[in-house]
């Protein structure tokens, strides 16, 4: 079924500073209107583990959808990760969003001494673990053989509430993680490219400009074909400056990232100006990109409420 | 310090058919005094995953201790473990218990695809996990450099909120498993060995005194001055509340392959009336120690009147 690509927001929150104060978060996002509460999955400066933090919010809040972005693949067997989404999604009566990525990065493969394998490798793993997922939330026991991973007439329990399973979401930046998404998943992430292994750099910046992101969306529609209008497109703006000089803010970032001003303010993973600016933004992204999911962090999701509630499902 | 050695109870259920009934049983186990909610870690039968089936059940109580009894090492990274215990120990204020174990159960391992090693490996991998588990939650960023872990200057996030770290409890029966238990945990849970990888009737002849009362002398040794600070737990696998113990244990006896004066005897039977179950439970206290006791999630409500009694004495 196509997707309609109304707007719907999701807040990422990494941190909590007590159990109150997290409460208070998912209450508020939900309150705010926003559609999902996000957690990521690193072992550095993101002090939440996803599950029990995706239960916590879902158990304090009576609609919130809840969502890993994304579960870093290597960290979890996909046994294991099929377990304990099927629980998740069915004590949330049905809110789950599995967000799932290849892992890229690299502190967390140092600090808890896993082996970076080269980003191919990666996604073929991740591309296994999709299967596995699939097939244990499925209603028949799953047999895969892999490269990675050998799952034998295995009957995951225990299925998840929504069906066939919970939404996927894959993101990523390169070629063949977007490819992957578009043949397996209901929700792309379009990203920056990541394969430095660091979050922020020249190279993130420039495989994030407008002109990058319309090879993304071009290259995402050409692998999903006719699923293209069924997937719903999301972006995780990770930087939100709320200013009434955005040009001035531009400068600073080109000149940070060695990109033109006019470039640094089409990357998607950034919103600066004012309200209506951001809004405009939002809606223009939405038009060349199919950008309807938008994602902010939880520091500016008071801040941002009012666009929230000014677009979400229209 | 020393441990009070005083009684608590706790549940082990492997979950509900839905939320709601998962959040009722919580607040029922609860309500009836239990100290705490342990959930088991299987891939086979057993609904929940515990993480996320505890997480739930932290949110729906008040002051209900939820914990794993106990999660099998090997399916997870201990790095990984402690973040979210620690997210965990966060979220509910405090009310975590870590309950670990070497794995032994065969169809979890053929579950996962993972290599079924020899006891002694998994142990020696259990006891570097438990290095990794108080590292991470230690205030300083550490490294270890071990067999099967290699940790490099990690600061685990978050801190747990009970200091040092979450009650570590770990499970299990041979002389090797509760050697180490003794020296690292905090909780120990006594339970026969299955050195088959499945359920037997050998394990309910290891529950008999001959061999059952030796685990504790086992630990008392190797715990050394530590003794004393240790907790003691029992799961009672073959638990009732009756008028006629004899006759229950003379039905359900030869499933066991034993006698049912046998089944009467074995360190992991409570079967009588309320009286007689609280008299046993009092002077196995004072014979090993024990004073925390766990039940399934079919007997608990039965034992709600020994909890009553004795709980907190």
């Amino acid at each position: 079924m196509a997707h309609d690509r109304k707007f719907r927001f999701g807040v990422m929150c990494s941190h909590a500073a007590s159990a109150a104060d997290f409460r208070e978060k998912a209450r508020n996002a939900e309150a705010l209107g926003y559609s999902t509460l996000f957690v990521p999955d690193h072992f550095i400066d993101h002090p939440l583990a996803p599950m029990p933090a995706m239960a916590t919010a879902a158990a304090v809040t009576d609609t919130l959808r809840i969502g890993s972005l994304v579960l870093g693949n290597d960290y979890k067997h996909p046994v294991v990760l099929a377990r304990e989404a099927a629980t998740l999604d069915l004590l949330s009566d049905g809110r789950l969003e599995v967000g799932l990525g290849a892992g890229w990065m690299t502190a967390d493969y140092e600090k808890a001494g896993l082996e970076l394998d080269r980003p191919g490798v990666r996604i073929d793993r991740l591309e296994e673990s999709v299967a596995i997922l699939k097939g244990l939330m499925a209603d028949q026991p799953c047999t895969f053989h892999g490269k990675h991973y050998t799952v034998t007439d295995l009957d995951g329990q225990p299925k998840p509430v929504q069906q066939p399973h919970p939404p996927f979401i894959i993101g990523g930046g390169g070629p063949k993680i977007l490819g992957l998404g578009a043949r397996e998943a209901d929700i792309v992430g379009i990203n920056a490219n990541l394969r430095g292994g660091v979050a922020i750099s020249d190279d993130t910046a420039r495989s994030m400009t407008g002109v990058a992101t319309d090879e993304k969306l071009a290259r995402l529609r050409a692998a999903a074909g006719d699923r293209f209008d069924e997937l719903e497109i999301q972006s995780f703006v990770g930087f939100t400056n709320f200013t009434d000089d955005r040009r001035a803010l531009a400068e600073m970032m080109a000149s940070a990232f060695g990109v033109a001003p006019e470039e640094a303010l089409e990357i998607p993973v950034v919103l600066a100006g004012t309200l209506e600016e951001m809004i405009d933004d939002v809606y223009t992204r939405r038009e060349r990109w199919g950008m309807s999911y938008v994602v902010v962090g939880v520091d500016v999701m008071e801040q941002f409420a009012p666009a929230v509630a000014r677009l979400a499902g229209t | 310090m020393a441990h009070g050695r005083t009684f608590r109870f706790g549940v082990q259920s492997g979950g509900a058919s839905s939320a709601r009934e998962w959040r009722e049983e919580a607040r029922k186990i609860e309500d009836l005094g239990y100290s705490t909610l342990f959930m088991p870690d299987h891939f086979i039968d057993t609904p929940f995953a515990p993480m996320v089936g505890i997480a739930m059940a932290a949110e729906a109580t008040e002051s209900l201790r939820v914990g794993t009894l106990v999660l099998g090492n090997d399916y997870k990274h201990p790095a990984v473990v402690a973040k979210e215990f620690a997210t965990l120990d966060v979220l509910s204020d405090g009310r975590v218990e870590a309950g670990i174990g070497a794995g032994w159960m065969r169809t979890d391992y053929d579950a996962l695809g993972l290599r079924y090693d020899l006891p002694g490996i998994r142990i020696d991998r259990l006891a570097e996990a438990l290095a990794v588990l108080k590292g991470a939650w230690g205030p300083e960023p550490f490294s270890f450099e071990g067999e099967h872990y290699n940790i490099t200057s990690y600061d685990g996030l978050p801190k747990p909120v009970q200091q040092p770290h979450p009650p570590i409890l770990v499970g299990g029966g041979g002389r090797k498993l509760l050697t180490l238990a003794a020296r690292e945990a905090d909780i120990i849970g006594f339970t026969p060995v299955a050195r088959t990888g499945e359920v037997t009737t050998e394990q309910a002849r290891e529950t008999l005194p001959a061999t059952w009362t030796e685990k504790f002398q086992w630990v008392r040794e190797a715990a050394g001055e530590r003794f004393d600070d240790l907790e003691l737990q029992i799961r009672y696998f073959f638990a009732a509340i009756t008028d006629d113990r004899r006759g229950l244990a003379e039905a359900a006896a030869p499933a066991f392959g034993i006698s049912a004066d046998e089944a009467l005897q074995s360190g992991v039977a409570l079967v009588g009336t309320v009286d007689e179950c609280c008299d046993l439970l009092v002077q196995r206290r004072e014979e090993w120690g024990v004073s925390y006791i766990a039940f399934g999630d079919n007997e608990y409500e039965a034992f709600a009147p020994v909890v009553a009694r004795l709980a907190g004495a």
